[in-house]
């Protein structure tokens, strides 16, 4: 980095700084949009498109990255205190995050993943920055073959999860990728298990079957009890030392949220990855290495810090083929491409040269928007973790009627109404009789995609499946995925014999 | 061990549920793409094959605690008398009637007569004016912030078009 750079970032840093005004605002503005399900970073900047074009460029930039990085963060915060994902980007938080919350740990679960949100987000910001040459050409190499591995990597999760009852694990994670495959066939177009219905022809809308699975079934279930907190405990008056002992857990992990916050930023500059596989793929590698893989879905640290720093590192990642190239990496980066275009920015690597300021600012914006979201969302864990202490009398009623109606938004169908309270039931069942919904979630969620690569290699190598085994990338990544599978049983045997020897 | 000999048996009916509802759908999902293009069928018979190869063993396993006398073909971990009790069913029912009302009532009403009558019945009757005043609170404030703030668009039904006709006029 040359010095006329540095004086750049610097002086973009300062003046980035100077809309506080809009940042503070937008923060809570994204928390909530990111909370409810069926809202988010992106169908609010379309809503609010018009006063984002009234905005001058930077103001509407500051605004957009701000939202879009709240919006990520605020997701997290019902998966942990209400097992309800506000996307499916926070689909894997729920596994750790929640049962924190029931054993009253909800503040502390709160303040672990804003600190592993935080520093996810600024340091994929700061590396996306320094490799952006490097890294926007991570998408050239990414082929259909390649991210059939990602994918994979993705999918395993479902074996972990699948850990206590390996069969019904399995049932569930399959079921969910047969789901997944409802809707249209991605080369002729051919109907397939749509039941005749119209709406499921570009497959199971995401939203409805999250709110389903997650939020209406937890309804169901929590009435069980008056609060969500185990033990009907009486709620805790507000205290910092929660905070603090989540924010110490979250430090002293540091090591772990950088490795999982590098893997959101690689998966987040491939176009068309997202924020769900990079969570589900760093919950995946968190476990497989760990010493303690067992702690895993009891309210484990490391879980929750895992898909939290991941899918903020997807942020900064959707920005980098964004500015570099001018492919956007996701539905929010897409909205801001047609944003900026409208203000006369145009993409590509001349963006540097010719609009400095506009490239470097929106990566200034986004290390800001977590600066300021630290300072201001930390100090309301204390607050916000009292909702698992509300009577699930009114808490029930209110999740089902604004999740229900989640569903609806993305696509204004009544038909996606229906679909929630359809795999809501479905996942009262399956809650009820010992089967996983995050497994069948993972399956709906990336079932569709992996089909699709799949499909691709097929139909450029005229059905050779030896396609898969054919590029340099994709066969690292293979060894890389056998890796992963292969050595955690390895260290998980070692472990075991080691805690025998003193037995004998 | 002599804990294990008292153990209620599993309820191994309420757990073949969604195995049998997994084959059904996988048997009704291979019957649509039968004389499909190949394209359509290679991934599907593949996931589909491996997960009905996993619920005969599951259904192999259910037979032999059937058969040692392990466990039951009773629902019990699904159906219970509590779920009247605890009010389950009713909000069962009163989740159906919401979706089923809000296309025509509108999204503010429906929600404040769901939120209130769920409530009422999970709460047995108790508390009704707190109740009704919160229920009409969160109705409202859904109202406000997705409707009148941000023109989501919600469902809208007589109250939408009533204040919208009072907004617009002043």
């Amino acid at each position: 980095m040359d010095s006329s750079t540095a004086s750049i970032l610097t002086e973009v840093f300062f003046e980035t700084l100077g809309y506080w005004y809009i940042i503070i605002p937008t923060i809570f503005l994204g928390l909530i949009v990111g909370g409810i399900p069926g809202f988010s970073a992106a169908n609010t900047i379309i809503i609010l498109m018009p006063l984002t074009l009234a905005l001058d460029l930077q103001s509407g930039l500051v605004f957009m990255i701000s939202l879009y990085c709240a919006a990520r963060m605020g997701a997290g915060i019902p998966a942990i205190l209400v097992n309800i994902p506000g996307t499916a980007g926070a689909a894997a938080t729920p596994l750790d995050g929640y049962p924190m919350a029931k054993q009253g740990k909800g503040q502390q679960a709160l303040a672990i993943s804003f600190v592993a949100s935080c520093i996810g987000g600024l340091l994929t910001t700061i590396i996306a920055l320094a490799a952006m040459p490097i890294l926007a050409r991570v998408g050239f190499y990414m082929h259909s073959v390649e991210m059939i591995v990602v994918m994979l990597f993705g999918i395993s999760l479902i074996a972990s999860i699948a850990a206590q009852d390996m069969v019904k694990g399995l049932i569930a994670g399959f079921l969910g990728l047969m789901i997944g495959s409802i809707g249209t066939d991605v080369v002729y177009a051919t109907p397939r298990g749509t039941f005749g219905f119209l709406e499921l022809y570009d497959g199971v809308p995401l939203i409805p079957a999250l709110v389903g699975l997650f939020a209406v079934s937890e309804a169901f279930v929590i009435i069980e009890k008056r609060v969500i907190v185990n033990h009907d405990g009486e709620p805790k008056a507000p205290n910092w030392g929660d905070t603090f002992e989540g924010v110490k857990i979250a430090l002293s992990r540091w090591v772990h949220i950088v490795w999982t916050s590098i893997i959101g930023l690689v998966i987040g500059v491939i176009p068309g990855a997202g924020a769900s596989i990079a969570s589900f793929v760093a919950y995946q590698q968190s476990r497989s290495f760990s010493k303690t893989p067992e702690l895993y879905g009891t309210g484990h640290p490391e879980g929750l810090i895992a898909p939290e720093s991941a899918n903020n590192g997807v942020t900064s990642g959707t920005l980098v083929p964004l500015l570099v190239l001018g492919i956007p990496g996701g539905a929010t980066a897409a909205i801001m491409l047609v944003v900026m275009q409208f203000h006369g920015v145009s993409f590509g690597p001349s963006l540097f040269e010719n609009q400095p300021k506009v490239g470097y600012g929106m990566f200034m914006a986004m290390a800001v928007s977590y600066v300021f979201m630290f300072l201001t969302i930390l100090p309301l864990s204390r607050y916000m973790s009292h909702v698992t202490t509300i009577p699930t009398i009114y808490l029930a009623p209110m999740i089902i009627s604004f999740t229900l109606v989640g569903g609806f938004v993305p696509r204004e169908y009544m038909f996606d109404m229906y679909l929630a309270l359809a795999f809501g039931v479905l996942g009262y069942i399956a809650r009820r009789t010992g089967y996983h919904v995050a497994a069948i979630l993972i399956g709906v969620i990336l079932g569709p995609l992996l089909e699709k690569y799949f499909l691709w290699s097929l139909k450029k190598s005229d059905g050779d499946i030896m396609v898969l085994f054919s590029s340099t990338l994709g066969n690292i990544l293979w060894v890389a995925f056998a890796m992963s599978i292969i050595l955690p049983i390895v260290f998980g045997m070692r472990r075991k014999r080691k805690l025998e020897v003193p037995a004998e | 061990m002599s804990s294990e000999h008292h153990k209620p048996p599993r309820q191994i009916g309420g757990e073949l549920v969604i195995p049998i509802l997994s084959v059904g759908f996988t048997i009704y999902f291979f019957m649509t793409i039968w004389n499909s293009p190949w394209t359509a069928q290679v991934s599907t018979f593949l996931i589909g094959g491996i997960l009905l190869f996993v619920c005969a063993i599951f259904f192999i396993r259910c037979a032999i605690w059937l058969s040692r006398g392990e466990g039951t073909l009773g629902f019990g971990n699904l159906f219970t008398m509590d779920d009247f009790r605890t009010g389950r069913i009713g909000l069962l029912l009163t989740t159906i009637g919401y979706v089923a009302l809000i296309d025509s009532l509108g999204f503010t009403l429906t929600t404040f007569l769901f939120l209130a009558v769920s409530m009422l019945i999970l709460a047995r009757g108790k508390n009704a004016v707190f109740i009704t005043m919160i229920s009409a609170a969160m109705a409202l404030t859904g109202w406000a912030v997705f409707i009148w703030a941000f023109d989501t668009r919600f469902p809208r039904g007589w109250f939408e078009t009533t204040m919208k006709a009072v907004l617009a006029n002043g």
